[in-house]
This record gives C-alpha cells, structure tokens and sequence, in this order.
C-alpha cells in the first residue's frame, strides 16, 4: 500500500485487534492480526502497546501456557471509549475520502 | 545470531532505562519468540535485523515522540539516516538534523573563498616583503654553508698538498740531517692524512647534504602554494 499509518490510526489498529478477544490476547498473536491489514515489522507493536497500556487503554496480565507465564494484553474500559472514538472518526474520515474520489471520477 | 544471544545482547542494550521497562520488554520479546516457536526462530530474528534496532526502538517509544508507519515499515525520524538504514549501536539523538549540515557547506564555501581572497589583497603589502624576507634569509643561510663547505673543502686540500710537499722536503733532507729529515717526513704524512680526512669529510657533507638541502628549499618555497592546491 503506498498510505503511511499515523499513530493514532495505529493505535486504533492494535485496539481493534485486542478488544476482538474478550479474554485478552498476547504480543505474537497481536502483530499477526495487525499485519493482516498493514504491514509493519515485528518490532513495531511493542512500543505501541506499551505506551498505550501506560495511557490505560490496554491493561496486561500473566497466565500459565505450555508451562511457562504468557503475557496477555485485554482492552480497558478508557480503550474501549478511545476505540469508540476512533472508529466514529475512521467513518466520517474514510467516507469523505471515498465520496471525494467517487466524484472526480465521475466527472 | 542465535535467540539466547538476541537477547542477552538486548538486555545489556537497556541497561539505561529503568529495571520494570527492561524487564517488560525482554518478557514481551521472550514470549514474541516463545509463540513464533522454535521453527520460526530464524524468520523472527531476521525480522527483529538486531538488538541494537529493537533496542533503539524501545527507548524510543519510551521518550514518546513522532513516529509514522508506513507499508515498508517503521518510521521514526529520529532514525532516519542517509541511506535509509538504522546502524547498530548508534544512539537515537545523534543522527537528528544529520542532513543539513551538507547543503549549508557549499553555500559558506563561497564566501569563505571570498574571504580568503580580500584578506590576501589586504595583507599582500605587509606579507609579500616578509615573504621576500624569509626566501632571501633561505637563500643567504645556504649559500653561507656551502661556501663554508668550500672553504673547509679548500682548506683540507691545502693541507693534504702541503703535508705532500712536507714529506718531499723531509725525504730530501734525510741524507743531510737525518733527524730532521725524518722528523719532516713523519710530520708531512700526519699532515697529507689529516688533509684526505677533512676532504673526503666535505666530500661526503656535500654529496649528502647538497641535495636535502635543495629538497628542504624547494619545500619551504613551494609550501604555500601546495597549500592552495589542497583546499
């Protein structure tokens, strides 16, 4: 793709990505859901969650896999409004956009 | 690089950051590499290039400033550089503004040469008779020495003939006064030898020192313009 994501559109991303898993998801799993929409290298996300579990959308907790502790990251309640927020404005955004290049082509 | 060693390097790579960020960090990249599993461990420490990056970008989320993504990956301003690349071990901070410095030297060079040439107008009255000065002072203290050279020369030679012309007195005079014949003939050898040492002494200086000192003229003279060549 030739758009640039910003930071806010990536925040969005993650938080969409993590709030689709009720019980929380981990790191690896989270990078392989985003990288289904854009591509971003493996190093990419951790300052991102990072920073947005210190804003307090995200919140981490640890549980028991295969024998060793995994960290799970699960949306907030602050990351869910934060989320609500983006996706209204992703709507309004991508729909100007689309009618704009919908109507030059008509021309 | 092998996933042990992705890791031990990274944790010495934040060692500066606070104990709870590193060990967040390093338990993220454990798990990373935990999940990817074993069979993939080559892909992700591909995908990770180096410790160094990742470390570079971690400390760089942690002083939180502009970042963008784009579909050929992370982008950070701060890590921009020429080539495009990240080089290991460098820090964040050090390639900000990087690129300015370049297109700013053409235009200062200008005015630099500029500055050079009005300076030289200015000065040439005052410098070119200090110049002359110095060449002539050059010249004078080595044709000073070569005349003394000569002179030494000369004056070996004027022994070396006289203690020739001695020994031939002394011989001459060995069937009239013995001793004294003798005496003048011991004397005109001591004489010749001394002469052959002094000249063949200047004869070496001479064959030795003549050309460096040539060389060493020739430097000094030509200094200021190699000096103009080179900028």
């Amino acid at each position: 793709m030739v758009f640039n994501t910003g930071a806010a559109l990536l925040d969005a991303i993650v938080l969409a990505v993590v709030s689709h898993d009720a019980e929380g998801t981990y790191g690896y799993k989270i990078t392989q859901d985003v990288r289904q929409a854009i591509e971003i290298s493996e190093s990419t996300l951790y300052p991102v969650l990072r920073r947005l579990q210190k804003d307090g959308c995200l919140e981490t907790y640890d549980m028991e896999y295969a024998g060793r502790n995994r960290r799970y990251y699960r949306i907030t309640e602050a990351g869910t409004a934060q989320l609500n927020l983006y996706t209204g404005e992703w709507k309004i955004y991508s729909e100007k956009i689309s009618r704009l290049f919908e109507g030059s082509e008509k021309q | 690089m092998s996933r042990k060693e992705f890791m031990e390097r990274l944790e010495k790579l934040l060692r500066d950051i606070s104990d709870s960020e590193r060990e967040e960090a390093l338990q993220y990249y454990n798990d990373y590499f935990d999940d990817a599993g074993a069979e993939n461990e080559a892909e992700v420490l591909k995908e990770l290039v180096s410790p160094e990056q990742v470390a570079q970008k971690i400390k760089a989320g942690l002083s939180d400033t502009d970042s963008e993504y784009s579909e050929q990956g992370y982008r950070d301003v701060r890590f921009e550089r020429k080539d495009g690349e990240l080089s290991a071990g460098a820090s964040a901070d050090s390639s900000a503004g990087g690129k300015q410095p370049k297109a700013r030297k053409k235009e200062t060079n200008f005015w630099k040469v500029l500055a050079i040439i009005l300076i030289c107008i200015l000065v040439a009255p005052v410098i070119l008779p200090i110049f002359l000065g110095i060449f002539l002072v050059v010249i004078g203290v080595a044709l000073a020495l070569v005349v003394f050279l000569a002179g030494i020369l000369v004056s070996g030679l004027a022994v070396l003939i006289s203690g020739i012309f001695v020994i031939g007195i002394g011989i001459a005079q060995i069937f009239a006064a013995p001793a004294i014949g003798i005496a003048l003939t011991g004397t005109g050898c001591i004489l010749a030898a001394l002469g052959i040492v002094l000249s063949a002494v200047i004869l070496w200086c001479c064959i030795k020192a003549v050309p460096w000192l040539i060389r060493g003229i020739v430097r000094i003279i030509s200094y200021p313009f190699r000096k103009a060549g080179a900028k």
